[in-house]
């Protein structure tokens, strides 16, 4: 902005009185600080206007200049007190923080004590629900064993090579009856002996095969099961069951011979 | 941009924070600024208020004076100014309850002094001149207010406005060769 402008236009003036926008202030002030002999005229301009307003002065009253102290006192004495009060505040004001801390702490101690006890009935839970399932997988397997076993077994007597013999107890025990299965094919002999009476301890079954007139020994026999594997014996012509001492005989005793079938 | 040396000095301990330093400057100044504050509300309670504010933000906005950039007198007169203006624009409604107080009372008022008179050289300008500075200066218009309250056209009043200063500025100066006339002539004999 050139000085003739400033000038034609009064803008120097408007400045002095503030009525000048930002962007004029700006430039003027870029002008004045350029142009010394414009910065001379504001200067006189600025002199006549303050010796105007001096011609003109009023004098306030002696009030305004005592309510200006108090008030800049004041704002001293709040600052002071404010200052204070924040010193003297201060143990309050920690009190306060180590209650809230005290606080927070007690929730805290409260909330990891509630969230132990939940984890401790979880383990509980978990430690049932682990044991439940192994007692679970237990009874799965066992049930697949038996499953299997008993597949196993019905597959042994539910086969065309599968020789079906009942064993009836004679007269030294009639009430005796044992079901032995013989797969000549595959040279195996099941036994079910659900149907002998049990003994006493010093006694136990055993089962005999005969060939050509020898009495071979396939096995004990436990009473009251169902399924009892004896060893095959070829060319049997006969199968026998004889009442023996505990742990078997390696020879019968044929007068405690209790049941046998031709086979 | 030309600051007496005690303004100067004052004004450095006011930044410093001296309270006892903006009540040097208000014992200077306060009389130029109420003159103004009271002519512009024209109400001598609201003006002590206003007072008392210009020259707490003076205390509170002396980091933002320059002094290269003009005297600390123009620097409050606009602070006063602004003051004043919004303080009407607040209390615009309270004004008008006010007035009609005064017609209740115009005993009082009559023993009131009047302070919208002007005096020193001002006075003595041509009325139009006197006029125009007034409505600027003392009663804080616009230029645009200002000639629409005078009822001429803008240009004109520009240049009442300017011919108001320049004559302003050669009474001073009148007066100043007389002052200086008057010393030598005290001299000399």
């Amino acid at each position: 902005m050139d000085k003739k402008k400033i000038i034609d236009e009064g803008l120097l003036e408007l400045y002095l009185l503030g009525e000048l926008g930002d962007k004029e202030v700006v430039a003027v002030e870029k002008a004045l600080n350029e142009d010394m002999e414009l910065r001379e005229q504001y200067r006189i301009m600025e002199e006549d206007f303050e010796r105007m307003a001096f011609e003109n002065a009023v004098d306030p009253p002696e009030k305004v200049k005592q309510s200006l102290k108090s008030s800049l006192e004041s704002e001293n004495k709040e600052v002071g007190v404010r200052q204070l009060n924040s010193a003297s505040e201060s143990p309050t004001f920690q009190r306060s923080r180590l209650l809230v801390a005290a606080s927070l702490a007690a929730l805290f101690a409260l909330g990891s004590f509630w969230l132990y006890l939940r984890w401790q009935t979880a383990e509980e839970n978990l430690q049932l629900l682990q044991q439940q399932t192994a007692e679970m997988q237990s009874r799965i397997n066992d049930l697949e064993q038996n499953y299997q076993e008993t597949n196993m077994r019905y597959q042994q007597i539910n086969n065309p090579n599968v020789v079906p013999l009942v064993l009836v107890g004679n007269q030294l025990l009639p009430e005796s009856k044992v079901i032995a299965y013989l797969n000549h094919a595959t040279k195996e002999v099941v036994v079910n002996s659900q149907g002998l009476p049990t003994l006493d301890a010093e006694k136990v079954y055993q089962m005999w095969a005969d060939v050509e007139g020898e009495m071979i020994n396939m096995g004990l026999v436990p009473t009251n099961q169902q399924w009892i594997s004896l060893k095959y014996i070829d060319h049997a012509e006969s199968l026998n069951i004889t009442i023996e001492p505990p742990g078997g005989n390696d020879h019968p005793t044929v007068e405690n011979l209790i049941s046998n079938v031709i086979l | 941009m030309s600051t007496k040396a005690g303004d100067i000095l004052a004004l450095e301990r006011l930044r410093n924070g001296e309270k006892d330093a903006l009540y040097s400057l208000y014992d200077k100044y306060s009389g130029a600024l109420y003159g103004v504050i009271l002519r512009m509300c024209k109400r001598e309670d609201l003006a002590n208020d206003i007072l008392q504010d210009t020259f707490v933000k003076i205390w509170q906005k002396i980091g933002t004076y320059d002094s290269q950039k003009g005297k600390f007198y123009t620097w409050a007169y606009r602070i006063a100014k602004n003051t004043t203006l919004n303080a009407l624009r607040k209390t615009d409604n309270l004004i008008q309850t006010e007035d009609l107080n005064v017609y209740d009372n115009k005993s009082a008022e009559l023993t009131k002094p009047d302070y919208t008179a002007l005096n020193g050289i001002l006075k003595k300008l041509e009325p139009h001149h006197r006029r125009a500075l007034e409505l600027v200066y003392f009663q804080g218009l616009t230029h645009r207010e200002a000639h629409e309250e005078m009822g001429v056209p803008l240009g004109t009043f520009k240049s009442y406005v300017r011919q108001a200063l320049k004559q302003l500025r050669q009474r001073y100066q009148n007066e100043a060769l007389l002052v200086l006339w008057f010393i030598e002539a005290l001299a000399y004999g």
